[in-house]
């Protein structure tokens, strides 16, 4: 099918936007026809193909070639959707929401501009990702640790800007984020907090600058095009442990949870650990056909059967120590005796774990930052390929959590699927990431999925439970449920958007924040 | 692109040294290591189990397979295929997929 254009263009000014694109990044970085397939959204949910479909995509090498792009977008109003990578897969891959967009592709602007390993920092453009950086590090055998999400291949500046997550003790990549370069839409150049003062030397060491502090507004937003960020990156501790602690029923989450608040926010608890379902860690190497062959979900002789043969729990909480032995030390015995106390725990390093492949010899790989695309294991359960994130985060109460927990896992249940969740522990908040694994090439799953989708949002927000990130199909929908004070905050989103960039040029659609000329029902 | 005159330039601007992430001339084997490896680098990496349930034990590991074609591997790079996402050509470009798809295709050539 013909690749569509955006509302408002027609074929000849998009013509001429491309000519002139390509005279800017070169005839070969300039993807049409054919070549945009690899822009669709890999694991669609719509069932419409019109919609989330590029026109085009472009690809810069340069920060100046990014400024050059946005003025002729704002001259013949041609809609950019920015991608770092484009590797954001449960959340829409490098699809735009707003269907005939070019996607403006950062891939190639991937140089590590500076890894400091004094201060612990690196300063990156988009297009570097986890395995890049980790590559560099270990190549020059700096002693500085990444913090990575689970899929190593994105974005390090797209994954913190996107809100991302990782598992050490750096595991807010936002909050490890520290001083950025953006092109506006008007081609401006902008350096945030001390970057903004010429000659200044604490670019990457203090995030505020003088003023209002605005590198937020770059973050899940459509106001500008993030080009360098800085993120502060772990010191390699004198010690690492890491460890796996089990518990054998579905409600012993609501007792694990209380403990784990103790700990998190005294910090005996040290990094982002999360506590993990059976099947989402079963999933990981191996398949639902090797233990059910019935329909819908695994009933609970199966999933006890999981348990033995795999030696995890219901719940399985992965955590790690940082830091000299004699701390590491007395930071276990207080993790230890905490969780003792719940009937039938068990506790495992790994040198306790003796099958292979296993959930915490993986994980300790992880949880000391070593870039892998391993968790990509659990699209392989039901052999479906598709995969979506639900990731409404929760105060760090046993209350908050089970009744979560029932929540969506109850409704994904009842429409068929498997219960592949896990709670990873914030500074003060569990973010609760269920991973809905189904059949993207049928259009009634893709449905059912959407109608569950739907579902849950709607039960959440209703219970106050927001979600944290989604997936381009579902940005009008969680943006809606922000709605307090008759949606206060969407509509200070659309004054800047407004002011910033007039013409709605950069991710029309992003976070449910539409151009003024968009907002009135005329999207797609 | 041109990325010594890139990083000449970016380095100038910020007074401290750039550096090109990833290379632009590479082997099929070197484009195999670098992007393929760790999903089909192993017996356990998720795109051999997924190959193993597909397609059976015998075509699990892509780099052991004596029947991909060409204009298979070039498709399934820039498609994708059920969990596999599709690889874009500003990062795995034209000239790498080109080396990719010498490599993998090799040994059926060699049937």
């Amino acid at each position: 099918m013909a690749e569509p254009l955006p509302p408002g263009v027609n074929a000849d000014r998009m013509a001429d936007a491309l000519d002139r694109f390509r005279k800017i990044v070169g005839s070969d970085a300039v993807f049409t026809g054919e070549d945009v397939a690899s822009y669709h959204d890999p694991y669609t949910i719509s069932n419409d193909p019109n919609r989330y479909r590029a026109h085009a995509a472009l690809a810069p090498s340069s920060t100046e070639q990014v400024q050059q792009i946005v003025r002729v977008a704002n001259e013949l109003s041609i809609p950019l959707w920015t991608v770092s990578r484009g590797k954001n897969f449960a959340y829409g891959g490098a699809a735009p929401v707003l269907s005939g967009s070019v996607v403006l592709d950062l891939s190639r602007m991937n140089r590590i501009l500076e890894v400091n390993e004094k201060f612990g920092y690196a300063l990156v453009e988009p297009g570097v990702s986890y395995f890049d950086l980790y590559k560099y590090i270990q190549e020059r055998g700096l002693k500085l640790w990444l913090d990575v999400p689970d899929p190593g291949w994105g974005s390090v500046v797209g994954n913190a800007l996107d809100h991302g997550v990782g598992y050490t003790p750096y595991g807010d990549h936002f909050g490890m984020q520290c001083g950025m370069e953006v092109v506006l839409a008007n081609g401006d150049l902008v350096r945030t907090g001390m970057g903004a003062m010429p000659g200044n030397n604490t670019w990457q060491l203090f995030k505020y600058g003088f003023g209002p502090y605005v590198d937020g507004i770059f973050s899940q937003s459509n106001f500008g095009i993030v080009t360098k960020m800085g993120i502060w990156l772990m010191p390699e501790p004198a010690g690492y442990r890491p460890y796996l602690i089990t518990f054998p029923r579905a409600e012993d989450i609501e007792q694990v949870v209380e403990i784990v608040r103790a700990l998190r926010l005294n910090n005996v608890l040290q990094n982002a650990a999360t506590i993990r379902s059976l099947v989402l860690d079963a999933a990981l190497f191996t398949t639902k056909s090797q233990y059910y062959s019935g329909p819908g979900p695994i009933p609970d002789s199966v999933a006890q059967q999981i348990m033995a043969d795999q030696d995890i729990g219901m719940w399985n909480f992965c955590g790690a120590l940082y830091g000299p032995p004699p701390l590491t030390d007395l930071l276990w015995t207080a993790t230890r005796d905490a969780f003792a106390k719940i009937p039938g725990v068990k506790f495992y390093f790994p040198e306790d774990r003796k099958r292979r492949p296993d959930i915490l010899i993986h994980r300790a790989d992880t949880m000391r930052g070593i870039p892998k695309l391993t968790e990509f294991g659990f699209l392989n359960w039901n052999g479906g390929g598709g995969h979506v994130g639900f990731s409404p985060v929760s105060p760090i109460t046993g209350a908050d959590a089970i009744k979560q927990f029932r929540m969506v896992s109850g409704r994904v249940r009842e429409y068929g699927f498997d219960y592949l969740g896990l709670m990873a522990v914030g500074f003060r908040e569990l973010h609760h990431v269920t991973v809905i694994v189904y059949d993207q090439s049928d259009p009634k799953e893709r449905q059912k999925l959407n109608e569950l989708f739907g579902l849950m949002v709607r039960e959440a927000a209703a219970e106050g439970y927001g979600e944290y990130r989604t997936h381009i199909h579902y940005m009008d929908t969680i943006a809606g449920t922000y709605n307090w004070n008759n949606n206060a905050l969407m509509k200070m989103h659309q004054r800047i958007k407004d002011a910033l960039d007039p013409n709605g040029i950069l991710s029309p659609g992003k976070s449910g924040i539409w151009p003024r000329h968009l907002r009135e029902g005329n999207k797609t | 692109m041109k990325p010594i005159a890139c990083v000449l330039l970016v380095a100038s601007a910020l007074g401290s040294v750039a550096f090109p992430a990833a290379g632009a001339d590479m082997t099929g084997k070197e484009v195999f290591d670098h992007y393929c490896t760790y999903c089909h680098g192993s017996d356990d990496g998720p795109g051999t189990v997924q190959l193993r349930r597909t397609r059976g034990k015998d075509q699990a590991l892509l780099s052991a397979r004596t029947n991909l074609s060409a204009d298979y591997v070039e498709y399934v790079v820039r498609h994708g295929l059920k969990s596999m996402p599709p690889f874009a050509p500003s990062d795995l470009t034209d000239a790498k997929l080109k080396a990719l798809v010498a490599f993998l295709s090799a040994r059926r050539s060699q049937n």
